[in-house]
Order: C-alpha cells, then structure tokens, then sequence
C-alpha cells in the first residue's frame, strides 16, 4: 500500500518549479563562468572551467535524480552512517589531504579533486533531522539536551577549522543553530550557550592561521592595506560598483578580464555578474535566488513528518547563509572567507552538493502526502 | 505524547505558523540589505567605482621568458636572444589614442627620426592590455619617450627578448623564425599560448616550440597615471627555454649556402653512421628577422608570392626526378634479381626502341658494348633501358622502396614530403589506368613519374655507403637545460636493412669510385685531394606538378626550364663519413654544375682537422649579458 502510494506520489508530485529556478541560475551561473575565464582562456592548458562546470551540473543532476528517488525517511534512517563516512574523509583529508592556496582541502580520487567539507554541510543536516527525530520534545530543548547534538557538530568544525577553512566551518555551526533555533531553545540555555560562544572566539582565534586573522582586521578597514588583504575586497566592490546600473556587456568588464578580481570563478563570481550586466542583473539574480529560498521554506512548512521538517530547514538555512555570506563578501559588507555561492560558483563538490540537496527537498515535498504508519 | 511531531509540525499551530512568519521576516530583511548594499555600489556610488575601475593602478604585466639557444654540434650559435627595446601604450578607457600617437610623431618630427609606427592602435584596443607600437626602436626614440612621460601618458619604453639568427639566411630554412602566436594558433587550442606570445613558426623553431619558448613569468605592479612603475608588488619568475644543441656542422652549413649561391636548390650532408645531419641549405632562403618586428603584409606577400618559394626547404619539401642517381638502385635490383651480372654486356649505340617510341641515350653515338661498370661510370641510358626493361616496374619499385624512397624519412622537421616510387599498383590507384610498358623505360633512368627529396636521395645513398642500414635523419643532437645540463638526448634510430649481397656492395661501390675518379667517369669534378670520394651524378627533366600528369605534360612542352643538375656523393670510399646530396634547379647537368659544388662541401669537410674559423672559436656567448627585460 505504500510502496504503490510512494511510487504514485514520485510521478505526481515532482517540483517543476524548484527544478526550474535551480537550473536557470545554475545556467546563469555557467555563462559567468564563461565570462570569468574569458579573457585569459588561451593561457590555461586545462579543459575551460565552464566546460567543467557543465559536467558538475550533470553530475549534479545526477544526484539529485538519486536524493529524489529514494524515500528521504529511508536516508534518514542511514543519517548517522552518512555523518560517519563524511568524518572519515575528513580525517582522511586531515592526513592524506593536499593542499592547495595554502589550505588542505582536496582529497585526490584519481581523475578528481574532492572537497569532503562540502557534502559534510549536507550530512550533518541529515544527522541533525536523525538525532531530533529520536529525541522529539515539546518543550524548547535544554542545554543538556543539545549537549550530545552539539558534539556531533563541533567534531567535524574542527577538522574543516583546521584545514583551515574558516568559511565552511563556520556555515556548520550556523546551520545547527538555525535549525536548533528553529526547534526551540529554552531562553536560559540560550544565554549560557551564547555566552559559551563569546568565551570560545579566543579559542578559535588562536586556531586562525594569520592570513585569516588579517582578513578579519582588514575587514574593519580594508583601505588600510589596498594593496594587500584589503585587495579583494577593494577591487570586488569596484568590480560591482562600476557595473552601474546597466552594467558593462557581457565578456566586457574590464576588473573580470584583466584579472584584478581573484577566484573570479569560484568565490566572486557575483562580482563577475554584477559588473558586466550592472544593478538590473544582479537585482534579478538576487530576486532569483530569493525565490529560490522562498520556495524551499515552503516545502518546509509542508513537509509530513519532523525529519522531514529539519531536513528542509537545513537546507533552507545552508543556501541562504550561503548566499548571505557569499555576497555580503562581494558586496564588502562581511570579510573575505571562501565560501561558494550555491548553483553560481565553479566547483564540483558544492555543485553535487547542492543538487542532492535540491533532490532532498523535492523528495521531502513529494512525499508529504504520503500517511504516516 | 503521542506524536510529538504533529505538534510542531501541524501548519494550523498558530505556533509553528509564528515561526515561519518570523523566518520569513528574517530572509526578507537579508535579502533586502543584500540589495540595498547592491544598490548603494551600482547606483549611488557608481560613478566613483567606475572611475577608480577606470584608473585602477595594479597592472599583470607579463614577463617574456627568454627562448632556448639553438647551436651546431660545435657550440657555434645558431639562434640566440637579443633585448628589443619597444614603445608600448597602455590604453586607457580614456580613449585619446589618436592624441597620444600625433604628439608622439609631433615628437620625432622635431628630432627628424622616420616614423615606423608600424602599428595603429586598434580601435577595440582592451584598456589595460598593451599595444606594442614600435618595435626595437633607437636610444634618441627612447629618449623621447622616457624624457616626455608626462606628456605620454599610457607611452613606456619595455624591454622584449628577440631572436637574433647569426648565420641569417644560411639556416633561415633550417631553423625557421618566431613570430607572435596567429589568431589560428590560439583558436586551434594545440599549445598554451596566450595572445601576444611568441611562437615558433617553421623549421626547428617551430617542431622545438615546446622545448625552446619556456614559460612566461609575470609582474603585479602598481602604476602611476603615466604607467611608470611605482611599486613591484609581487613577480613570478619566467622560465627559460630549452637550449638545443643540433647535428648540424655550421661551417659545412656555410659552405653548402656558398656553393648554391645564386641558384635555386638544396643540399643535405649527412653522416652515414648514424643519419645525423650535417648540413641542410635551401636557396633561396629569406631574412629570418623580418620576422621579430611583425612582417609588413607587402613583405610577407613577397615572400610568398616569389615563385621561388624561399619559405620551402626544398630539402624535405622539393621533390625532384631522381635521374641518373636512381641507376645505383636500378642495378642493385638487376644483380639482386639475377637480371644481369657484372659481365652482362648490352650494345648501346645512343638509341634505344621499344615499340613505336624511341629512347635516347644522353650520348649520342652510344657507349657501344657496355658492361655494368662502364655503364654506372659514364652513366649509360640504354644499359639500364636494358635492365629496367628486363625487371619491371615492380621490382624496380621494391628496391626503391628497401632505398627508404617513396615514404617520409621521419626527420624531426615539418613538412616532409615521401616522394613517389612508382609501380604497377600505385598508377591504376592513383591515375585508374593501366602501366605502359614504355614508362618502365623510364623510370630505369629515374625520369618517369618517379619524385624523391634531396633528403630521401641523400639518405638512400648513404644506407648503401655504410653497407646497408637505413638510419631515420635527425637533426638535433640533444636539449638542454639552461645551465648546460642535459634534459633530453636523441638517439639514432635504424629505419631499415637494405638485404644486398656482399659482391653487390663492392661491385657497385667500385662503379661509384669509377663515377668520380676513372677516365670518363661523368663526376669527376667532384675529386678532392685528401679522401676518395664516391658518387653518382643525375640530369633529371624538370616536372612541376608532379602529381597531375596533365599538368606535367603542359609543362614539358613548355620547356622555359632547364633540366635539374644532382649529385650525390660520399666519401671517404672506405668507411665513409659523409654523404652529399646536391640538386640544382634549372642549371644543367649534375656533372657539371652540381658536381663542383659537392667537392667545396667536402673540401670544408675534410679540412675539418685544420683549425677552425673564427666563428667556431667563438664559442657560445655566456647568457648573462642578455638584457633581462
């Protein structure tokens, strides 16, 4: 009864319109790389970046068609095994890793770099939705209850701070306390754990490495050093700025071709956009993507189930940091820490991360009317 | 407690609908700063981003790495780099450079200095991507433009690395030129070049590109309204190319181009114990510098257009008839095939008949009797109409084939053609119709549809000379690091066995003595004093488009060329060390004309114990005093 029921379910209840709004940025996000890797194409002996990018969409395709198909409360059922194996490449990483741009990040799987950190976001929503599952409470949760939970979260913070990747470790423990947030926190844990936040900024301090110390001060003044770490930010708001209202045409803006913005395809691929199609671009791909979160909190409010209801929020609460954080560092209103922009930035751990996380949430929306046993 | 999720999950908990509107909240207000912010840079402060986009002082300038050094087999410099001083703008979005160019020609006006700007700053000039304007200009010029900066803004003075070939046209079709990277180049995706990168374009230049170019460093610095250089902000080091050492001999090089002075053709010098090159010269040749400052289009049409083609290396390019030089092979097959023996004897009285056609001897009246020898020696027609017509074409085709003809020798240079050996077979492929009996007759003299390249001519005679193995050409020795450490070392490489009995070797070899030292012998002016020489001379009919026979036709009938005069030789007779392949296009006879030449060739050879000159002795020039742009 309800296999059938499920079966029925995935054929009727596919999201058109989410699968739309992803696949439009993430075509947005492919002609800008193409612009972004333009003007300097005939130095680089590799494939071209939006041709790789193209292969990750695929690829990415490709998961989410498998995060769709099988019924999320069975995935739910293997979250914490998921947690462990993305610890375990963590930890692979920590010892085998290679490092690259000074940060040991990429694990090498023969033809491909693979970046754990980034599934390691997904699997720990997933463990979250698992843990809360079991331990459902009316109540707003105790700090003593969020002891165990919050274990889980820090272990793989660690590791990904060591690497060190600031950005990403940093998006773990604000997805946890969105979604723990969201559950309910009693007032009182919350004061006592915040406070507990304010004590550890020593603690992670002292784990910066100095260019990440550097970013955060130069953050507070970035033209105090134009030249220096304040480099970025400086040139990626004129980048932005001086798109103007219309913007500069495509493959025509002259800080994306001649390389004054660094990661041009990866981390400032917004500024990319927003200097070559100007504020009217860059307003329609900012409503686009605001759309898209709009659309995920929707699945929320109708998933069937608690895990379900996490899992979404999770993710609801992954692509919006994300998308905060990414662009409120183009923009210079947040520091520089290296976090892709979901759908837009080159890359293929984020990009078949971010499918399957697409996949998850159409799977959670299909199958809200499915009854509970 | 049953259910706990419903609780929080329910859409009607007026609860969990509180929550939603709050996160709601929380997102809009994100995403309403996220466009307000974008808002406040792309409209409010627009006009200030757009000019300090416009005047953004960092500048990647990119650092040519210095290219490889290419030299002889004795250290002699080949190719080597010179610093070009060149006026280059960098636009600005400002878009004055109409304004820049008059005041700077205004400028050398004033000094009365020519105005080459040999290039217009385009219109759809990139700001911030430099336009080089004039190259390798004077010191008065860079005066100008250092002393007028103010007045310039976006003119600086750069230093470029540019080749400088010492031997010039002697090695211009050997080695090739450099030039920046076409825009076929940088579509065609083959190598990583950037636009304005500098690229090998023939020769060795261009089949070493990889080797020779290094790789280009960069500079971030940070630039005054001017372009002057304020400050280095970081570098990165270019890396320079490979250094080649090749097989070439420069002065046998040297005396090759002498002896073609003023013709058109081709010599190629090897060494029979390895395939080695020793000289490779093609006349005429071309000025391998008009290259380095961007040919002008009337230049490179003329170039192109001369019918002499001096951009072909009629080495590995020409294809030529092989006349009478083909004969070694002719009887090779004879004796190999039991066709004939030494002492098989034809009677030649300057004609011979097969059919309805007559075939001439090149002497008239005949040699009378002739045995193998005398006919080798004086060159005989009609023995080898004999002998071709008792072989067939086919069997002729199979020797030429063992001689290496017919096919690409594999040197380590482009464009090499194969030559055509022909047979039965090959003309029903190529032409549908069948052999005629009379063509046997000539292809046995090397005049029929037979085409080979000096290289192939030269290469074939020298796997007979060193008793039978067929070595692949090659003309670089090995490449090096920059500090003389070997990186790379190119071995010969055996191609083939020519499977003659021993009596052939010294029957034929006594016969090529015969050519060049008995009585008679049609290249005798190719005698030296210190070694013996061996060869074979050849006359072959001029055929310019060897591929159509209709076209042939129309050729011959218009008869404006001469013949082809050829000459191969090797010396010394007993364990030779060299072999030359000498052919002269529209000269006469290979006796005559291409005979002498080989003999000044192996007089500069073989007076190789004696004392160099002075280029030789001038090793190669230490690196350092290369200007390091």
């Amino acid at each position: 009864m309800l296999v059938s029921k499920t079966k029925r379910s995935n054929l009727h209840n596919i999201d058109w319109a989410l699968l739309v709004i992803v696949l439009s940025i993430c075509v947005i996000g492919i002609i800008n790389i193409y612009s972004a890797g333009y003007a300097f194409s005939a130095v680089e002996k590799q494939i071209p970046f939006y041709i790789k990018q193209i292969q990750w969409v695929l690829l990415g395709l490709m998961a989410m068609t498998i995060m769709y198909f099988i019924d999320y409360r069975f995935i739910v059922k293997g979250a914490y095994v998921i947690y462990g194996i993305c610890v375990a490449f963590l930890l692979l990483v920590y010892f085998f890793g290679y490092t690259m741009h000074g940060s040991q990040r990429w694990l090498s799987l023969g033809v491909f770099a693979f970046q754990p950190s980034e599934p390691m976001k997904l699997a720990l929503i997933l463990f979250l939705a698992r843990y809360f599952e079991n331990h459902k409470s009316v109540k707003p949760y105790k700090l003593r209850e969020l002891a165990v939970p919050l274990f889980f979260v820090l272990v793989p913070f660690t590791l990904i701070l060591k690497q060190p990747d600031l950005g990403t470790a940093l998006i773990l423990i604000l997805i946890s306390a969105s979604v723990i947030f969201f559950l309910g926190v009693n007032w009182k844990s919350f004061i006592i754990a915040f406070s507990g936040f304010l004590l550890s900024v020593p603690v992670v301090w002292h784990f910066l490495k100095d260019y990440q110390k550097e970013r955060l001060i130069i953050f507070f003044n970035p033209e105090r050093d134009p030249l220096g770490a304040g480099y970025h930010i400086i040139q990626s708001m004129i980048a932005v700025g001086s798109g103007g209202l219309f913007g500069k045409g495509f493959l025509s803006g002259t800080q994306t071709q001649l390389k004054f913005l660094p990661e041009q395809q990866t981390d400032f691929v917004f500024s990319v956009f927003a200097e070559e199609w100007g504020f009217i671009g860059g307003f329609i791909l900012i409503v686009l993507l605001m759309i898209l979160i709009f659309w995920c909190l929707k699945i929320t409010l109708h998933a069937r189930d608690l895990s379900g209801t996490v899992i979404a929020f999770g993710i609801v609460a992954l692509f919006s940091w994300q998308i905060f954080i990414n662009i409120g560092m183009v923009l210079g209103v947040l520091p520089v820490v290296g976090i892709p922009l979901p759908f837009l930035s080159y890359g293929g751990s984020a990009m078949i991360s971010f499918m399957a996380a697409a996949g998850l949430l159409m799977n959670i929306n299909a199958r809200r009317f499915i009854l509970h046993e | 407690m049953e259910n706990r999720f419903t609780v929080l999950n329910a859409a009607e908990t007026p609860e969990f609908r509180q929550k939603f509107k709050i996160v709601f909240a929380v997102l809009l207000i994100i995403f309403s700063l996220l466009l307000i912010r974008l808002w406040y840079l792309q409209v409010i402060k627009a006009q200030e981003m757009k000019e300090r986009s416009e005047s953004n002082s960092v500048r990647f300038r990119k650092i040519e790495a210095l290219r490889g050094v290419i030299t002889d087999r004795n250290g002699v410099v080949l190719a080597d780099n010179l610093p070009s001083f060149d006026v280059v703008y960098m636009p600005s979005a400002a878009k004055e450079h109409e304004r820049m160019l008059e005041r700077l020609q205004i400028m050398y006006r004033r000094k009365n200095l020519q105005i080459d700007l040999n290039q217009q700053i385009p219109k759809d000039a990139r700001p911030y991507l430099p336009v080089r304007l004039e190259k390798n200009v004077g010191m008065e010029k860079i005066a100008i433009v250092e002393a007028n900066s103010v007045d310039l803004p976006g003119l600086f003075i750069d230093v470029f690395p540019v080749r400088l070939y010492p031997k010039g046209e002697i090695t211009a079709s050997l080695l090739g030129y450099t030039g920046e990277v076409c825009k076929d180049d940088l579509e065609s995706g083959r190598a990583d070049y950037a636009l304005g990168d500098i690229a090998g374009k023939y020769g060795v230049e261009q089949v070493l590109d990889s080797y020779l170019r290094g790789r280009n460093g960069a500079e971030l610095l940070e630039v005054n309204v001017h372009e002057k250089e304020i400050k280095n902000l970081g570098r990165i080091d270019p890396l320079p190319g490979y250094n080649v050492i090749m097989t070439i001999d420069a002065e046998l090089q040297k005396a090759a181009w002498q002896g073609l002075a003023g013709k058109a053709g081709a010599i190629v010098a090897l060494d029979p114990r390895d395939g080695a090159v020793l000289a490779m010269v093609s006349t005429p040749s071309f000025d391998p510098h008009l290259f380095n400052l961007g040919i002008a289009g009337a230049e490179w049409n003329k170039l192109i257009n001369n019918p002499l083609s001096p951009m072909t290396n009629r080495v590995v390019s020409g294809q030529y008839p092989p006349g009478s030089t083909y004969k070694l092979i002719v009887a090779a097959a004879g004796l190999e095939e039991g066709i004939i023996n030494p002492h098989t004897k034809f009677f030649c009285d300057g004609t011979f008949t097969m059919g309805s056609r007559t075939f001439r001897c090149w002497k008239k009246g005949g040699h009378g009797h002739v045995e193998l020898h005398r006919a080798l020696v004086e060159s005989c027609d009609v023995y080898f109409y004999n002998v071709g017509r008792l072989l067939g074409p086919d069997k002729i085709a199979k020797y030429a084939t063992l001689f290496g003809l017919g096919k690409a020798s594999g040197i380590d240079f482009p464009n090499e053609k194969s030559g055509i050996v022909p047979s039965e077979q090959w003309k029903i492929a190529r032409m549908k119709q069948p052999w005629l009996p009379g063509e046997t007759i000539s292809i046995a003299i090397g005049q029929g549809y037979n085409l080979l390249t000096p290289l192939q001519l030269a290469n074939a005679y020298a796997a007979f000379s060193n008793g039978g193995t067929l070595w692949q050409p090659y003309l670089i020795q090995r490449i090096e690091t920059i500090d003389h450490k070997p990186y790379k070392e190119f071995r010969p490489v055996k191609k083939g066995v020519l499977p003659l009995n021993k009596e052939t070797f010294e029957l034929l070899s006594s016969a090529l003595w015969g050519v060049v030292n008995e009585e008679g012998g049609t290249g005798r002016a190719a005698r030296v004093l210190q070694v013996d020489v061996c060869g074979k001379t050849g006359t072959s009919q001029v055929i310019g488009l060897p591929q159509d026979p209709r076209a042939r036709r129309d050729k011959r009938i218009l008869d404006i060329h001469k013949d082809h005069a050829l000459f191969v030789a090797y010396a010394p007779a007993k364990n030779p060390e060299i072999v030359i392949a000498v052919v002269v296009e529209n000269a006469g006879g290979g006796g005559a004309v291409a005979a002498p030449i080989a003999r000044q060739i192996l007089e500069a050879y073989f007076r190789k114990d004696e004392p160099k000159d002075e280029a030789a002795i001038m090793a190669r020039r230490p690196r350092e005093d290369i200007a390091n742009p």
